[in-house]
């Protein structure tokens, strides 16, 4: 019996997409958009498959070290990698459709694999050095996906956006990374811990710190870098915004995730430097309340979903925000509370814009008004869209009532229950714009001319699949939550 | 011969600085990619002074990987900036403004 490397998710994701592009390198002129659908789903089913396998068979209570640490695999990893990888499987999926007739379609399905392959690196990476590289591997293809549609202006100008402020951004980490690597002379996030404690240099490594946390935010699409977010989201092809606001979001929260909690711990680094965990509850604030009250004035329903994707950034963001020294049970319950969220978010979210994905491909109009009585034409598609729609509003139908519970709760128990009464105001400011669209499609009347041409059975396997997926984990919770916080705790168990 | 390492803090961040505000008041596309290039290249040389002052090769090594990954996203970006000009006809940032909130 051969043992599987600890890192096979990563190398199914990797490999799959080597396959997509031999593939095309045999029969360059045929068109083969399904072959190469099923491919990335094979390999992306494939790689959450082992991921759940290695998590349930205990490999996540051990933390294996690859190449002398520089990525470590243990159950915050494995986790982030199932996450990564189901959102990868709907997209691609839901993309088979939506890219039909389309020319470089190949390339479509192997950056989006790539693009997979970085994220579940990210949250496996140990080493600033593999934060940097695996983030990269993450963005690049990001980049050239979104604009995808090279004779769409919108999605040009959309990947124009993500693309700057991404490389500022990017450079502003690196920046970061030197400066703390000035200050400790080490990459390796455990010996940075060691180093950090009564460190002299504390200003230098303050400002290093915060221009990491700038790099993280632009990937998790919280303030002050969320600027790209509503453009990229909207002009993008709907599968792609699905994908960066659930599997990329969760991935940049893993690294953060790690390199927080591992190489800059709280108390260690508030004595010498900057208290991190104060900086983020204030980016949860600001972000979660810019992200609610600008979807509430959308027209648009991507648009508004791109607001509502900024605002359960600064959810998740509570889960680092309530971190405190000492409190290492706490601390544990909280993370896991932002895990879950973010795994139950990756389904509810990524449903959500792969029904806009559908409305698309019935070129149908992309305000509310436009999605009036919709209902009428396509029930089943409606069902699933009001079943994501009270999911992310926190309204018990989906497992979005039960994850956003666990956060606040947490967060209350860390003894901030100022911050999880903010967020309860904005979950219930949520429910107005989320409602809307549930009004439009159900309650108004359609439009005279109203057809909807075809049945694409791609989204629809999709968008169905997601909506079974949300109520599933509102029944099974239980063992989500406690792997999350399983997850958490071997994090701070170091 | 022995230069001080503060000071290449202070070369690193003057560089550093001098592409922000490139990023910040340039507005033809080309001329921001070099200003994100002089940002990268600033942490480069943070890397390099003080992987000689630690006498351990990490910096180094990592400023080889900082190089690749620039040189791999300016051709990403050069793609986007080449579909940006047959869109828009021309590559000034300012310009691609159909989305607005």
């Amino acid at each position: 019996m051969v043992e599987l490397p600890p890192l096979t998710p990563q190398i199914l994701l990797g490999l799959t997409a080597i396959v997509l592009f031999g593939i095309d390198i045999i029969a360059p002129d045929t068109r083969k958009n399904g072959l190469l659908a099923s491919v990335s789903a094979i390999g992306t089913v494939a790689a959450a498959a082992t991921a759940v396998w290695f998590l349930a068979a205990g490999s996540g209570d051990y933390r294996f070290v690859q190449f002398d640490g520089a990525l470590v695999v243990d159950a915050l990893s494995l986790f982030f990698a199932f996450v990564v990888a189901s959102v990868a499987t709907l997209v691609v999926i839901g993309s088979y459709d939506y890219i039909e007739g389309e020319e470089h379609v190949s390339e479509y399905y192997s950056l989006v694999l790539l693009a997979a392959t970085g994220m579940s690196l990210m949250a496996a990476a140990n080493s600033l050095v593999t934060v940097f590289v695996a983030l990269e591997l993450a963005s690049l293809p990001s980049y050239a996906l979104v604009s995808f549609l090279k004779t769409d202006r919108g999605s040009v100008e959309a990947g124009l956006k993500y693309f700057l402020i991404g490389a500022l951004s990017s450079a502003v980490m690196v920046y970061g990374i030197s400066l703390v690597y000035a200050t400790t002379g080490t990459l390796l996030l455990d010996d940075i811990a060691a180093e950090v404690a009564g460190n002299q240099f504390g200003g230098v490594l303050g400002l290093g710190i915060l221009m990491l946390a700038g790099g993280f935010a632009f990937k998790t699409a919280s303030v002050p870098f969320h600027f790209w977010a509503p453009e990229a989201y909207e002009g993008a092809p709907a599968p792609i915004s699905a994908f960066l606001s659930s599997a990329s979001k969760a991935a940049g929260f893993a690294v953060a995730f790690r390199v927080f909690t591992t190489a800059f711990p709280l108390d260690a680094v508030a004595a010498v430097a900057i208290d991190w965990s104060l900086l983020f509850a204030v980016l949860a604030v600001v972000t979660m309340t810019l992200g609610n009250f600008a979807a509430a004035t959308q027209n648009e329903v991507k648009r508004m979903l791109a607001y509502s994707s900024i605002g359960h950034a600064g959810y998740v963001l509570m889960g680092l925000a309530a971190l405190q020294s000492g409190a290492a049970e706490a601390n544990a319950f909280v993370l896991g509370a932002s895990m879950t969220h973010l795994l139950v978010y990756g389904f509810m979210n990524t449903g959500a814009f792969l029904f806009v994905a559908l409305v698309e491909y019935w070129d149908v109009g992309r305000t509310f008004e436009d999605y009036n009585g919709l209902a009428t034409r396509a029930p089943v598609a409606c069902v699933a869209m009001t079943v994501f729609m009270f999911s992310l509003a926190g309204l018990p139908v989906g497992g979005g009532f039960l994850s956003k519970y666990l956060l606040f709760a947490g967060t209350v128990q860390a003894g901030f229950a100022w911050l999880a009464a903010i967020a309860a105001i904005n979950s219930a400011l949520s429910l107005y714009y989320y409602s809307r669209v549930v009004k439009a499609i159900w309650i108004e009347d359609p439009s005279d001319d109203l057809s909807l041409a075809g049945t694409p059975t791609g989204l629809y396997t999709a968008v169905v699949a997601a909506a079974v997926a949300t109520v599933v984990l509102l029944v099974a919770f239980d063992p989500v939550a406690q792997t999350a916080v399983h997850a958490a705790d071997v994090l701070f168990a170091l | 011969m022995a230069v001080a390492v503060e000071y290449y803090l202070l070369l690193s961040a003057a560089v550093f600085c001098t592409g922000v505000f490139g990023v910040l008041t340039r507005e033809n596309a080309l001329m921001f990619l070099i200003s994100v290039e002089l940002m990268l290249n600033s942490a480069n040389i943070n890397l390099v002074a003080f992987s000689h002052f630690y006498g351990n090769a990490t910096g180094q090594v990592f400023s080889l990987f900082v190089m690749a990954l620039a040189a791999a996203e300016v051709a990403v970006g050069l793609g986007i900036v080449l579909v940006l000009y047959r869109n828009f006809d021309e590559v000034d940032v300012r310009n691609a403004t159909t989305m607005r909130w």
